[in-house]
């Protein structure tokens, strides 16, 4: 069967006969089960995407018009997302065989529109990490390279639609996890802006970063996924209450567009030469092509990282205090009272990563320490926001490397925390203001690995941002 | 012990009061709020911390915050954010508590209180929204700890006064009136047993006339005035002997233990929690309009104090009266609606109180759900007034009688018991004559002077004429045949 890259492709050979929901299904799935050594599945809903695919293939004999907009959709989640009556672990041991008793807002609305979801991927431990490494049921391999990894926290999202076993993933973006394993993995991943798509049902890591991301391979698709999770929900305050524009059909770009990018990024010591190299192709061609495309400056690069740390860790300890082994997941059976209770089942349920992080954030929210970190990181976050948003002002969008590099070799970086984390360094950015951010793949390195750019638009530019992307990849 | 070494020092006071909010739903989801319920059954995956659940502000509370906050006048903050307070604990299902630490909805205030005849203005420092934990039941299957999460999630509000209260009567006065209030407002029961209001109090001792504060010391959950009484006197003596033997009051949080009287320590300072407040990053801040405050300013229930006024300034009623009648809000507003029926205030207040208040209570039943009209109320005030029954009568036979026959009038009681008063001077003047003829010694006694005795016959005829005779007739009648 033909490798499907966008849901227009599989609605038309629906359409002509030469396609059936079940066939599609079954073919997934014999992906995943030829792709059982990259680690991708922590659980698989063989019967009950087959079950569905038979059922939505009936209706559609009946009357075609009868399916949900996203028909043919098979679909990946991320284990950070709630899916009724299915387990949700967060990649975590702490959470082993808990079912959530509701679905996540942007899940139920695509199976309100008929996707299917095939299964609940891996993912780094609470959404924490950059490699998918951290995860309590081993790691995640890229399917370009096994030896490698396949980058984070979305890091099952990315393999799973890199490896076609199914046609696109749900990931969550807290500090670069969809885009960065999309570039890692060579497929598209979009973050869309914060508040855009509920909450609701996405185990929190960092509350006021989280946002619920696509990982596909057409822009079309991204697009359709996006304006169908989109939208204001009553479950979450934050939640956007701006209407969604019609992104699928806002998908032809022209004109002409001005962007920036920044030279900080551009020279900064840690980016590879051969994606340094691709990223100043492309403004190449881009200006060949008359867009106005502009070195800025932007001096807080250095300071992103660090303060995201301080802030997402701050939020991370808080949020995850609810997993205590009271009402819910893994309880130690050697404690004999409360606080053994709480020691023994999170010093046993969490990984190393997440302790880390729950620590560091403990200790700048403690007293005589919030000033000096907490408060100190948010002004920092404030000035980061002011400075984008001005040069956003300026300029259409903003021009970046995903990564500083390609994927590396599984293990290389896991004993040294700081180092991963300054693997987030030109994702983070987005995050920090709140604006969407798209990660494409442009090319490849001479290590044969995927590399990928990302372009930022300002707060609600999904339209044109999902335009000009799609652009860019016809011209690439 | 009129030279005691205690009356040489003075307790400084100042009080938390948690107020459970009487709103439908909890604070941050659609789960219902009230009390009781078997366990666990007021609870859903928001209120019991699922992952991936987040909070959605119920709007009430915030409402009822600033009823509380105009009613104290205190000043209402426009920009309200809400933040959290971390700490583990069993019964608190997310291991933060959702609350205002960095922007209180309402700021100072006020309250009076009256501790015999003394007035006295008690600051508020201010008042925030917070949500309550479940509850812990650590004696009811030992040595395991049972959860009930009916509670967790339901609003609080935080009312923390200054330093301002100086004894156990005066807290109990504060307690009192502030309970009175949040019922008048509608906004809580204010029972203490339900725990629907619980208080902190946070003790230290000072010598008379010492102007800086001692070391404090917090009591926790004194969930019943009689306790928090006790806890204060207990506190006071403890904390006066530590003084006096040449110690020092340790900055303390306490629980006062009521079956042995005494408090003692929870934790001390260096032990103290790190609650590691932070901004609640799932609420966005709460920014309220001019307008929306003066529309709840403009639907404000009428407040204690300013019906007290008005019982004492427009219906004269004596300030013991007045006092009663505004206990409680329904009371007082049903006191005004007889007022319609009838002119005779003092009347109508005595009817209430004497009566009316008895017989609810009597019948655990709200003054609302007293079976009488105000017309029949009326009707039975104006018998009396019209000497048409006597008061004592009125009171003893016929109220019972309208309580036990409701579709008759009081007239038609009155008529059918046989209840209305005479004037027939024949009927009157035999029942005189068979009294003046059965004490003769006591006529005689009369008539040497003794003029007192007008009295003691009065009564013989009314007995006789059970209750009816008319006073007026019965005493010229008397005073004829005694000196005519």
């Amino acid at each position: 069967m033909a490798k499907f890259t966008s849901l227009p492709q599989i609605q038309t050979a629906i359409a002509a006969g030469t396609l059936t929901c079940e066939a599609l299904v079954n073919n997934y799935l014999k992906q995943i089960e030829a792709s059982r050594q990259l680690n991708i599945y922590l659980e698989v809903y063989a019967e009950e995407a087959l079950a569905k695919a038979r059922e939505l293939d009936q209706r559609y004999q009946t009357d075609p018009d009868k399916v949900g907009r996203l028909f043919g959709m098979v679909l990946s989640i991320k284990d950070v997302l709630c899916y009724k009556d299915h387990e949700v672990t967060g990649g975590s041991k702490i959470l082993t065989g808990f079912k959530s008793l509701f679905s996540a807002t942007a899940v139920e609305r695509t199976t309100a529109e008929d996707a299917i979801i095939i299964g609940r991927v891996n993912c780094d431990e609470f959404a924490m990490g950059s490699t998918t490494e951290n995860s309590f049921y081993g790691p995640t391999r890229n399917a370009a390279d096994p030896s490698r990894v396949p980058g984070g926290s979305s890091g099952g999202s990315a393999v799973a639609v890199q490896a076609h076993t199914c046609l696109a993933s749900l990931g969550t973006d807290t500090g670069g996890s969809v885009r960065q394993p999309a570039a890692f993995c060579g497929v598209i991943g979009m973050k869309p802006t914060y508040g855009r798509i509920s909450r609701y049902g996405l185990l929190a890591y960092g509350s006021s970063f989280d946002q619920v991301g696509v990982l596909s391979h057409s822009i079309e698709d991204a697009a359709l996924l996006l304006e169908i999770m989109s939208g204001p929900d009553d479950y979450d305050s934050t939640a956007s209450q701006k209407a969604v524009p019609p992104y699928t059909q806002q998908l032809n770009f022209s004109g002409k567009t001005r962007i920036a990018y920044l030279d900080t990024a551009l020279n900064h010591k840690s980016l590879d030469p051969e994606v340094r190299e691709q990223c100043q192709n492309l403004i190449g061609t881009l200006q060949q092509a008359g867009h106005t495309v502009e070195g800025v400056d932007f001096e807080y690069l250095d300071y992103i990282i660090p303060a995201y740390y301080v802030l997402t860790t701050a939020e991370a300890s808080s949020n995850l205090s609810r997993y205590d082994g009271i009402r819910y997941g893994h309880r130690s059976t050697h404690a004999t009272d409360l606080l053994e209770t709480y020691q023994k089942s999170r010093t046993e349920g969490f990984g190393a990563e997440v302790k880390r992080r729950i620590m560091l954030g403990t200790f700048v929210l403690s007293a005589g320490y919030y000033d000096a970190y907490y408060t100190k990181a948010q002004k920092v976050r404030r000035l980061i926001q002011e400075k984008t948003v001005e040069i956003l002002k300026n300029y259409d969008f903003i021009l970046m490397p995903a990564a500083p590099s390609t994927a590396w070799p599984l293990g290389e970086n896991i004993n040294d925390p700081v180092a991963m984390y300054l693997a987030d360094i030109f994702t983070v950015q987005a995050n920090m203001v709140g604006i969407p951010a798209i990660a494409i793949p442009v090319g490849q390195h001479s290590n044969g690995m995927p590399i990928g750019l990302q372009f930022m638009a300002n707060k609600f530019k999904e339209s044109e941002l999902l335009a000009f992307a799609k652009w860019v990849m016809e011209i690439g | 012990m009129s030279n005691s070494i205690y009356d040489t020092y003075e307790t400084v006071i100042g009080l938390e009061i948690h107020v459970q909010l009487a709103t439908a739903s909890k604070a941050f989801c659609a789960d219902d709020a009230s009390f009781g319920g078997d366990p666990n059954t007021h609870v859903s995956t928001i209120s019991l911390g699922h992952p991936g659940t987040l909070p959605r502000l119920n709007k009430k509370q915030v409402e009822f915050a600033i009823k509380l906050g105009l009613a104290l006048g205190s000043e209402i903050s426009l920009y309200n954010a809400f933040d959290r307070k971390n700490y583990f604990y069993a019964d608190l299902p997310k291991g933060y508590q959702i609350t205002q630490d960095r922007k209180p909805i309402c700021i100072g205030g006020s309250l009076e209180i009256e501790v015999g005849d003394t007035k006295k203005t008690v600051r508020i420092h201010h008042i925030h929204m917070e949500e309550d934990a479940g509850k812990s039941m650590h004696d009811q299957d030992a040595p395991h700890s049972l959860i009930d999460l009916n509670r967790a999630g339901v609003p609080l509000l935080e009312i923390v006064s200054e330093p301002d209260l100086r004894s156990a009567e005066e807290v109990d006065a504060y307690m009192s009136a502030m309970r009175r209030l949040v019922r008048y407002l509608d906004i809580s029961d204010g029972n203490m047993e339900q725990g629907s209001m619980r208080c902190d109090c946070n003790v230290s001792v000072r010598k008379n006339g010492a102007t800086a504060l001692g070391e404090r010391c917090e009591i926790k959950n004194l969930n019943s005035m009689r306790y928090a009484r006790r806890a204060i006197q207990y506190e006071f003596k403890r904390q006066v002997d530590l003084l006096e033997s040449g110690g020092k009051v340790a900055q303390q949080t306490l629980n006062f233990d009521p079956a042995s009287g005494i408090t003692s320590p929870l934790r001390d300072k260096e032990d103290a929690h790190d609650y590691r407040y932070f901004p609640e990053p799932d609420l966005p801040p709460i920014v309220l309009t001019k307008d929306y405050i003066t529309a709840i300013e403009a639907n404000m229930p009428p407040l204690p104090w300013a019906l007290l006024r008005q019982f004492i300034e427009e219906k004269a009623l004596p300030l013991y009266d007045a006092k009663l009648l505004t206990e409680e809000k329904e009371t007082a507003l049903y006191f005004l609606a007889l007022c319609a029926h009838y002119p005779d205030s003092k009347a109508i207040s005595n009817l209430v109180i004497n009566k009316i208040l008895p017989y609810c209570n009597e019948m655990s039943l709200t003054i609302y759900e007293f079976p009488l009209s105000g017309e029949r109320m009326a009707a039975f005030l104006q018998l009396i007034d019209s000497g048409k029954v006597s008061n004592t009568i009125a009171y003893q036979r016929l109220f019972p009688a309208m309580l036990q026959e409701q579709d008759k009038t009081p007239m038609q009681l009155a008529q059918a018991l046989n209840l209305l008063q005479t004037d027939d001077a024949d009927f009157l003047t035999t029942l005189v004559e068979q009294v003046l003829a059965e004490f003769p010694d006591k006529v005689e006694a009369y008539r040497k002077g003794k003029k007192g005795l007008i009295g003691f016959f009065m009564g013989e005829v009314m007995k006789r004429s059970k209750g009816k005779a008319a006073p007026q007739t019965t005493n010229e009648l008397l005073r004829k045949q005694l000196e005519g």
